[in-house]
């Protein structure tokens, strides 16, 4: 019965593919053999879950206690959001590719089928045609499918693995450390992911080793019915670097899919860590119908002197996106950083932006959000910048700039800035505005159509963020603008 | 000192049961059956929202348990010396300008020069009229009505309603069709009720007419610091085609009392408000500005300072709704801080879908000079239309060490160095007050804030 579903599923979206494939080139579905739990949710989904990835008793135990915080916390409705009921007893909590077992000892035993899935993703997964300089966590639905480079960076001494295994092998740690930025009481969304996250990527540099490679963790929902709640646990030891990325992408559907994660950083003293995130899910028709609801608590926290934390994320697609990376600046002379780009279009909605709390002396910060929204999309910037009595001469500067495509969408900006110490130094601007006509006529009048010039004046109204991401990123992520743009001027 | 002992829900509950007590002498007057009708509005609509907690988000910075612990009487038994008397005549009524002066929230019919307006030079004052409510309500009842009930009553805040619940006195400015007035009119709201917690819901109406223009003064001040009251006053402004209205609000209530007051602004095509905001005084302050811009190609000018000292807070919300399209807005707030003063500001700029080609600005600076104080700052814009420019901007910071070290290799000593950079720093926004005798009076308010810099 559930396979006739899928495979009428699988039909339509790519029927659909075909018709919307400019819009959205990550639509397909790959037809795959799923090992997935019923839907609905109760203790006994989690000990399920549990049980299917060989977790020690801490973890269970873990994950209970969240479930009963969960079942005590109210869906946060305080976001500009306009959004129907969510069922989240209508969700199967696990699925997994059915050949993907326990991990697979090496990459060349990936299913073929799970392989080519990812080849058309633009993600290798083989290492003879890897990315070079990039180890990737590939994260199929619930299950981490392979993870690229370990033995070379294991020669280093560093970690790189998916969840379910770290929590196997490197258990202490992840004991240790798990739930000590977003605590499972932190949020709705934060509880509900500690209580049934499946699977993620776990890192840990030691001291003094800067990380050869970019270290990068791909998303892919592929199942309906599913949503994806994965978990990703970044340590970096005294005087240690990682850069790490993270990408994602959904098949079109119907029916909107959640997708709730939480990522936590710890940087100690001296500790850089730098997280790019290009969110690619998928957003939704013109209609607004489908899409994936993007809900994650992302967290960093500069536990040691003059560690550095910095997020930049090009946010492009789901329908839905509810997310704050935010900095922790507990150490002395620690830093913060946040940059972002969020675009939206069809009838997108995004709440989006960072929180900086300044507990350490002379800690700084610097935020800088770019937010464009087109069609009949909502984008909000929200931000907290906090500067407790302790952080003496701390240092803020924010700047979010939002740009207007079109008359249906809009542009909010919702900064909090609080201050209890007055040796603080805080600046904040932002500025909403549509595209310069005077601009678009110079570029046309030299030839360039209409959408070329828009493109070019997006690209340097983004280009502070776009230098902030790995060189592959960044042409990425131009290009993701451009296609999402394309057919919404003129 | 009990008062700390008090839950703050408690608080509230002893507020709300008071206000039977406050509500009882009202029931006995002869006022027309509409305006008991809008009372019992105010009411209702108060009732169902209470006295808001700081987990309503417009409240989140600023807690009014310590408002609402107090049991507050409508009318005080004290009366001013006749000393006080030729006091506040001499420091706040010119010969020149229109008086209407209330002491503990009752019309003083002998401090106020309602029966003679002085003339505009040689021309007589004709088309300026300035009454107390009672009287515009008695005489031309149709046209109160209708702005007294141009707010639907459902979307009013707590404290708006509360005044609709329980305003006894106010003030009704028309200004006629192209009429300018060149004499200021000053509404001054004296508060001195030594050992009795009084509460004032003052309601002042100024309506300007097509092509008009005058300037009004909104004082409210307390004679002594010891003092504890509550101000809830409630301003409707209303402004028809191309008028233009110089409004300030400048408050140095008593150091112990609480101020919760509302402006509301409505504009036409082509009409100007300039606004200036000042805050001085009182234990807590809360100003509500808000402004509904409605007609194309009008002006708003939001402008305030709030420069606050020992435990004094003060929560500034400013709001401009553009509806229509080309129209401008514009608002510099500039607070300075000391002691343990703590500054809360909200600016929500609004551009609704076919409000196109609007220029909105907004900055709000914060000038942090004490130990322990503290600013929470939220400059908001919610933009639904394409073709706009807005742009908004905070700053927190301390005085230049740069600029104070040039001071002091000049001979000046530091305290002065640091009171020279905070005037200048407090001139810059005083000086957009264009009337001389008005920005003398603005600045005698804000200067005991300041002298304790050099102390």
């Amino acid at each position: 019965m559930r396979k006739e579903e899928t495979k009428l599923l699988n039909e339509k979206t790519i029927e659909e593919n075909v018709l919307t494939s400019r819009d959205y080139k990550y639509g397909f579905y790959t037809d795959i053999e799923t090992d997935r739990i019923p839907k609905g949710l109760s203790e006994d989904t989690i000990r399920l879950i549990s049980k299917k990835k060989n977790e020690p008793d801490w973890m269970l135990e873990w994950r209970l206690k969240a479930y009963r915080h969960w079942l005590t916390m109210k869906e946060p409705h305080w976001p500009n959001f306009k959004y129907g009921p969510i069922d989240y007893q209508g969700v199967s909590y696990y699925s997994a590719p059915k050949k993907a077992g326990q991990g697979p000892k090496s990459i060349e035993e990936v299913d073929p089928e799970l392989r080519k899935a990812f080849e058309k993703l633009g993600i290798p997964l083989g290492e003879q045609k890897r990315l070079t300089g990039v180890a990737v966590d590939a994260v199929f639905d619930s299950v981490s499918v392979g993870t690229t480079h370990q033995a070379e960076l294991a020669k280093q001494g560093i970690i790189f693995c998916s969840m379910s295994e770290a929590i196997v092998h490197h258990g202490d740690l992840v004991k240790k450390y798990m739930g000590s930025v977003v605590p499972y009481s932190d949020n709705f969304f934060a509880a509900l992911n500690a209580a049934v996250f499946s699977d993620g990527s776990f890192c840990c540099i030691p001291k003094g080793v800067k990380c050869p490679l970019e270290l990068s963790t791909y998303f892919r929902i592929n199942a309906a019915e599913s949503g994806q709640f994965e978990r990703t646990l970044i340590v970096a030891e005294e005087g240690s670097y990682v850069s790490y990325l993270e990408g994602c992408t959904a098949p079109m559907r119907d029916e909107n899919q959640l997708h709730a994660a939480v990522v936590e950083l710890i940087a100690f003293d001296d500790a850089q860590i730098k997280y790019s995130t290009v969110q690619n899910w998928y957003s939704g028709d013109k209609e607004g119908r489908g899409g994936i609801y993007n809900f994650v608590t992302k967290r960093g926290k500069c536990l040691g002197r003059r560690s550095k934390i910095s997020w930049t994320q090009v946010e492009a697609g789901a329908a839905i996106t509810w997310k704050y990376p935010s900095c922790i600046l507990q150490g002395d002379d620690s830093v913060g950083e946040f940059y972002s780009v969020a675009l939206t279009n069809h009838r997108m909605q995004a709440d989006t932006g960072t929180k900086m709390i300044h507990i350490g002396k002379r800690t700084t910060s610097t935020i800088i959000s770019k937010g464009i929204s087109s069609d009949e999309s909502n984008n909000n910037y929200r931000g907290l910048v906090k500067i407790m009595p302790s952080a003496d001469r701390a240092r803020n500067f924010s700047q979010c700039d939002s740009m207007l495509v079109g008359n249906k969408c809009s542009a909010n900006t919702f900064p909090y800035i609080e201050v209890k110490n007055s040796t603080a130094t805080l600046e904040h601007e932002a500025s909403t505005s549509r595209i310069n006509a005077e601009q678009v006529f110079y570029l046309k009048s030299r030839g360039l159509d209409m959408e070329a010039a828009i493109s070019l004046i997006i690209n340097g109204f983004c280009k502070e963020v776009f230098n902030e991401l790995p060189m592959e990123f960044a042409v990425e992520a131009v290009r993701l603008l451009q296609m999402k743009l394309e057919g919404s001027v003129g | 000192m009990t008062d700390t002992m008090i839950a703050p829900t408690e608080k509230n509950s002893l507020f709300m049961e008071q206000l039977d007590t406050l509500t009882g002498p009202l029931k006995g007057e002869k006022s027309p059956g509409w305006v008991a009708q809008l009372r019992e509005e105010g009411l209702t609509r108060f009732r169902k929202l209470g006295i808001p907690t700081v987990k309503d988000e417009e409240w989140k910075y600023t807690n009014l348990s310590a408002v609402a612990g107090h049991r507050y009487t409508l009318s005080a038994k004290s009366a001013l010396s006749p000393a006080q008397r030729k006091d506040i005549l001499k420091r706040y009524c010119g010969k020149a300008d229109v008086n209407i002066v209330f002491v503990n929230g009752a019309f003083d019919k002998e401090l106020s020069n309602l029966g003679k307006i002085p003339p505009q030079g040689s021309l007589p004052a004709v088309g300026i009229e300035v009454s107390t409510l009672q009287e515009a309500a008695k005489n031309d009842p149709a046209a109160v009505q209708e702005i007294w009930a141009h707010y639907d009553p459902q979307k009013d805040s707590a404290f708006v309603a509360l005044n609709k619940a329980l305003t006894q006195e106010g003030v009704y400015i028309h200004i006629k069709d192209k009429i300018i007035a060149n004499q200021l009119i000053c509404i001054l709201h004296v508060t001195e009720a030594p050992g009795e917690q009084i509460a004032t819901f003052p309601h002042a109406f100024i309506r300007l007419g097509k092509s008009s223009e005058a300037s009004v003064l909104e004082t409210h001040v307390g004679l002594n610091d010891e003092n504890i009251y509550l101000a809830d006053p409630l301003t409707d402004v209303f402004l028809e085609e191309n008028a233009t209205l110089h409004y300030v609000k400048a408050q140095k209530e008593s150091l112990k009392a609480y101020h919760v007051g509302t402006t509301r602004v409505w504009q036409k095509r082509d009409s100007t408000f300039n606004g200036f905001s000042l805050v001085a005084g009182a234990l807590i302050t809360r100003n509500n500005l808000d402004v509904v811009i409605n007609g194309e190609g009008a002006a708003a000018f939001l402008n305030g300072l709030y420069s606050v000292y020992k435990n004094q807070h003060v929560d500034n919300h400013t709001s401009v709704d553009h509806r229509v399209p080309k129209a401008t807005s514009n608002q510099l707030y500039k607070g300075v801080l000391n002691d343990a003063a703590r500054a809360v500001f909200n600016g929500k700029i609004f551009v609704q879908p076919i409000a196109q080609q609007t220029n909105s600005y907004q900055l709000n600076k914060n000038l942090l000079l004490g130990k322990d104080c503290q600013v929470d700052t939220k400059p908001q814009l919610e933009i639904f239309a394409d073709d706009v420019k807005c742009t908004h901007g905070a700053t927190i910071g301390q005085l230049n060490e740069d600029e104070i070290f040039y001071l002091q290799a000049r001979g000046v000593p530091r305290k002065i160095a640091t009171r020279i950079l905070t005037q200048g720093f407090v001139d810059d926004i005083l000086n957009r007050l264009t009337r001389d005798s008005v920005r003398e009076q603005a600045a005698r308010m804000v200067a005991p804030s300041l002298e304790v810099l050099e102390g």
